[in-house]
């Protein structure tokens, strides 16, 4: 069946690579305008149409001009050009030509550009219509993403053949600290992703498709409640596995928030540290249950503001549960914490065993 | 013009073996109305025996040495906790999954890829099943030396399981303590060093505590690859000889890489890793007729595993990565 797909371009996403200031947010757009910068985002367009096979089982609703509109000549792909702009781009015409296309009812909205993109997209439409994101920032985070243009066709054509959709993560990463060379990231929310774990396996052995995400987190989620006592106090931090936890008992989970469980009760929701620190003086058995946010393997981060030195030290290193799908924690080199407690994070580091499914751990290496 | 497709994606050899063993095949093929003889099975067995320089352990012959793995993985995880170390060679990563009810892999992490034993001793603290690809398969290090093979055998509650594929490239084995160590068991194969992937031929050097158990698994060879594999091992200096041809390529094109500024790991084997932040390396390549294997389903993005062919092929391999990069 034809499917309707959105196409918006951030043009200005991915300048500030070639100039060397990490991100175009703010003022750094026409300080790269200045410097000469390049856009990237036309490559990355053309990339993903070349490279889409079903593009005769697509229609396209496009944004106009240098917004996506200006792409697609060449390709023969039937489309309408939605929503208008002025003279120069912002954030405030993604977030409504994407709102308009999905209420023209598209199938699938593909953005270019990077996190500030995703972070837009994910402000106007939330979980309404899955998305493919084609990076073209500076240096892209968001695990919400596909690896390149090519892997975001295969994304495309995947959801054409009828894939699953999963929920993925977008950062907010402070692009001032990223300059800096710190990386400053939280979970700002989830877009909903065809399921594309399709990987080139010419091995002997037929590749057998590997449980899908959510049925990972179930696991994980029934293995981690089996284990649950009446007298702990669970701490449980942002992110969807942690959600399935709650899901498995009939409870439900601020997506990006800390939120506390006491015999199988939720007993504090979206808490900050001085809520928690309250907790603490009612339950004297505690356990954190986190998971890694981003692609960098962040447990606790800068980020993190909830679980701050102080309440990790009166939880104990040894109370840390960390979960996580298998097919996540492949993706990182390591796990890492960066508390801005030195001390801490010495003490955070080494080997730890992250719940990876049913009865099934792997030990990974923290890092700080 | 179309190019000539290049396979540097599943470990192959890129030399066909010698012409004795090519013939004694054919003699095999004009046989392929019978089962193997048991005597001439009886006859590989002892050639192994032979090769391997152990005394009188039981060899147990397979048709691919991932058959024997996971038959392994069919007959000793039940009741018993399953570590691996991860990334490992898939199909096992995969039998394990399927099949075994508790399971622990240590990760291996970037950029030494070690195995910290002292892990593992702490996970050996029940009846355990210890499979470990040694070298590993797709990182190309040795993870194991012979003291911490006998610390992780003096856990008697652990049975220990070593995938010597890679073996005649790294020259480490462990095959000559199976005897005296009755939970070890070493299984290799003849498709790698010794030109044999189209004929299957894997066996394993079982301890006791595995031999018995593992006899209920009769699997018959194929006539000619029960052939081929015989005359092979009439005449192992050939295979040794291209042995030390992949093993010079191998450090040729790892200096290569290594100029052109691709981070490339060490390796022990007839492969390496290479780490790239070329996106879709694999796809690519593939495009302009460079099969290389995509190992994303393991480890971070950006990682490829790479087959040492010949010199030609590896020449053809740089030339074309630097087209597409």
């Amino acid at each position: 069946m034809r499917k309707s797909l959105g196409l918006i371009v951030n043009p200005v996403a991915g300048m500030g690579g070639s100039v060397g200031l990490k991100g175009t947010d703010g003022a750094m757009y026409q300080k790269a305008l200045e410097l000469g910068a390049e856009p990237s985002t036309p490559t990355r367009t053309r990339d993903l149409l070349t490279h889409l096979k079903h593009k005769d089982d697509v229609s396209l609703l496009v944004a106009p001009a240098e917004m996506g509109e200006q792409y697609i000549e060449g390709f023969v792909v039937p489309f309408v050009v939605v929503g208008e702009i002025g003279q120069e781009t912002s954030a405030g015409d993604t977030r409504r030509i994407a709102r308009e296309m999905v209420d023209r009812g598209i199938d699938l909205l593909v953005f270019v550009g990077g996190d500030g993109t995703a972070r837009d997209i994910c402000d106007a439409i939330g979980s309404r219509v899955p998305v493919v994101g084609v990076p073209a920032g500076v240096k892209v985070f968001s695990a919400a993403f596909a690896l390149s243009a090519r892997s975001a066709a295969e994304m495309v054509d995947a959801f054409i053949e009828g894939t699953e959709v999963t929920e993925e993560e977008v950062l907010d990463i402070d692009e001032d600290a990223f300059r800096e060379d710190r990386l400053a990231s939280r979970l700002y929310g989830y877009l909903l992703v065809p399921e594309a774990r399709r990987f080139l396996q010419p091995g002997k052995t037929a590749s057998t498709v590997s449980k899908s995400a959510v049925q990972s987190k179930q696991e994980i989620a029934g293995y981690v409640v089996e284990g649950m006592d009446l007298e702990t106090l669970y701490l449980l931090g942002p992110g969807t596995t942690l959600r399935a936890i709650t899901e498995a008992m009939g409870l439900a989970k601020t997506l990006l928030g800390v939120d506390a469980l006491h015999a199988g009760k939720l007993v504090g929701r979206d808490l900050n540290e001085r809520g928690i620190l309250n907790l603490f003086e009612r339950y004297e058995q505690r356990k954190i249950i986190v998971t890694p946010i981003g692609g960098n393997g962040f447990i606790f981060g800068r980020g993190s503001k909830q679980f701050t030195p102080e309440v990790i030290r009166q939880v104990g290193a040894e109370n840390i549960l960390v979960v996580g799908t298998r097919h996540k924690i492949n993706q990182l080199d390591c796990l890492r914490v960066d508390t801005g407690d030195l001390e801490l994070d010495e003490m955070l580091s080494g080997y730890i065993e992250v719940t990876v499914g049913y009865r099934e751990g792997m030990v990974v290496e923290v890092r700080c | 013009m179309l190019r000539e497709t290049i396979r540097l994606h599943m470990n192959e050899v890129p030399y066909p073996p010698a012409q004795s063993v090519i013939e004694a095949a054919r003699r095999g093929l004009s046989n392929l109305n019978r089962y193997a003889d048991p005597e001439e099975l009886e006859g590989l067995r002892g050639l192994l025996i032979d090769y391997c320089g152990v005394s009188k352990p039981r060899v147990v012959l397979s048709p691919g040495s991932d058959l024997l793995l996971r038959e392994v993985v069919h007959t000793f995880s039940q009741g018993r906790k399953v570590i691996t170390v991860s990334p490992s060679f898939f199909p096992t990563a995969q039998t394990v999954e399927k099949f075994a009810v508790e399971r622990l892999s240590l990760r291996l992490s970037p950029p030494t890829f070690d195995l910290n034993l002292e892990l593992l001793m702490d996970a050996l603290d029940g009846p355990s099943l210890v499979i470990i690809d040694n070298p590993n398969n797709p990182t190309g290090r040795t993870l194991l030396d012979r003291p911490g093979v006998e610390a992780i055998l003096e856990h008697r509650n652990a049975l220990l399981v070593i995938d010597e594929a890679y073996y005649e490239f790294s020259g480490v084995t462990f095959a000559d303590m199976a005897e005296d160590h009755p939970q070890l068991t070493v299984i290799r194969t003849m498709d790698k060093a010794f030109s044999l992937a189209g004929a299957r031929v894997g066996y394993a050097i079982a301890g006791e505590a595995f031999g018995s158990a593992l006899s209920s698994f009769y699997a018959f060879l194929p006539y000619p690859s029960l052939c081929a594999a015989m005359e092979a091992l009439r005449q192992p200096d050939y295979m040794r000889a291209n042995v030390r041809r992949i093993v010079e390529e191998r450090e040729r094109l790892w200096q290569i890489l290594d100029e052109l500024g691709v981070r490339v790991y060490p390796s022990n084997t007839n492969f390496l890793l290479l780490k790239t932040e070329v996106p879709d390396l694999v796809s690519r390549l593939r495009d302009v007729g460079v099969l290389v294997s995509d190992v994303s389903n393991q480890l971070p993005p950006g990682f490829v595993r790479v087959t040492v062919g010949t010199p030609k092929e590896n020449n053809t391999f740089v030339a074309r990565y630097m087209e597409v990069r």
